[in-house]
């Protein structure tokens, strides 16, 4: 990770609630989080539906727009106060020019697949309990870092039900 | 110009807009009501003034994109008179005073802070349109104005008008913060 992070030419500090990424912007970069937290999400009509969130010494981005440099409808918004280290994509793409730094990214891709795919089950899990189980098993840091209303969007689940959940 | 690089550009602009509003949230009521004068506005009244005229061109904007068989094209060629209104909507060095038409006229509304949440919702909707305008030619739709339907300006216009409304207000927010810190 640390070699990524020092790719980055400059570091962006967000206010509460700020918007790093709107949507329809092309936003290739690569984001390290230095310190705080945000949140990916698409407004579905006018719902916003949590995909990921994004810790300290996380990497984040707009994958879409990163892979593919077209626009992307995702929002990133800082949870609260954030600081984020910005790593361009073609700061990347020279790194990857090295076939040990190559190696290095084939690694991180398959951890964020198996992550992606893990994702997949939640959102396909039936019943609320297993979801937040699921969920709760695998990363207990979010509940430690989020607040309680943004962690049931992103198990789509009322707040109502989270706390019921969390007291059984 | 070139079309993509307009629509990122507004889209990028927006994004900054929207943020402002996002630390407005955290004022209380009092700074949020707080006037200069009796007949100058609120930060709440400089954002009911954009929510008025956002209740006209939004949809407006939204209807021409949706009846538009047009397609979408590489170059914007700024009218004349779209770029002379959407350039004297910014603000000069020194806020200029602009005539508000009476219908815009938020002063002494009764406000509160869902003035705000409305402005965002606005600014969501502003920016879903600005990715729906990829679709369309920005030069071929045209959208009416305020001031008589027989001004149209080309949509590559309209939303820069929009914006550049957005900022002005926003540096005015920005002059009753400071003007607030003085008394």
């Amino acid at each position: 990770m640390k070699e990524l992070v020092d790719l980055s030419t400059k570091s962006v500090s967000l206010e509460r609630n700020d918007y790093l990424k709107v949507s329809g912007s092309a936003d290739t970069n690569a984001y390290y989080v230095e310190s705080g937290s945000l949140r990916v999400f698409v407004l579905d009509d006018c719902d916003e539906q949590i995909i990921r969130f994004g810790y300290t010494g996380d990497l984040i981005a707009s994958l879409d727009s990163f892979f593919s440099g077209k626009p992307s409808e995702l929002y990133i918004q800082a949870i609260k106060r954030t600081v984020v280290r910005v790593i361009p994509k073609q700061e990347i793409d020279a790194f990857l020019q090295r076939d040990s730094n190559r190696l290095l990214w084939a690694n991180m891709l398959e951890s964020l697949i198996i992550q992606q795919l893990e994702r997949e089950i939640d959102i396909l899990t039936t019943s609320p309990k297993e979801r937040y189980m699921r969920v709760l098993k695998r990363s207990p840091r979010l509940f430690q870092e989020i607040p309680n209303r943004y962690i049931a969007n992103y198990l789509r689940m009322s707040a109502e039900t989270l706390s019921r959940l969390k007291k059984s | 110009m070139q079309s993509e690089q307009l629509i990122q550009s507004l889209i990028e602009q927006t994004r900054r807009i929207i943020n402002q509003a996002e630390q407005l949230k955290t004022l209380d009521n009092p700074t949020l009501n707080w006037k200069e004068h009796e007949t100058s506005w609120s930060i709440l009244e400089c954002l009911e003034h954009l929510n008025l005229y956002g209740d006209f061109y939004l949809p407006e904007i939204e209807t021409k994109i949706k009846a538009s068989a047009s397609k979408s094209e590489l170059e914007f060629r700024p009218g004349l008179l779209g770029n002379y209104f959407s350039q004297s909507m910014l603000p000069k060095e020194r806020l200029n005073k602009m005539k508000t038409f009476k219908d815009k006229n938020p002063l002494n509304s009764s406000l509160d802070r869902t003035t705000i949440d409305r402005f965002l919702a606005q600014q969501m909707r502003l920016l879903q349109l600005l990715n729906e305008s990829r679709e369309v030619s920005l030069n071929k739709v045209k959208v009416p104005t305020t001031l008589t339907k027989l001004i149209q300006l080309k949509l590559g216009d309209a939303f820069p008008f929009v914006i550049n409304h957005n900022i002005r207000h926003f540096k005015q927010i920005e002059n009753v913060q400071k003007a607030m810190k003085e008394v």
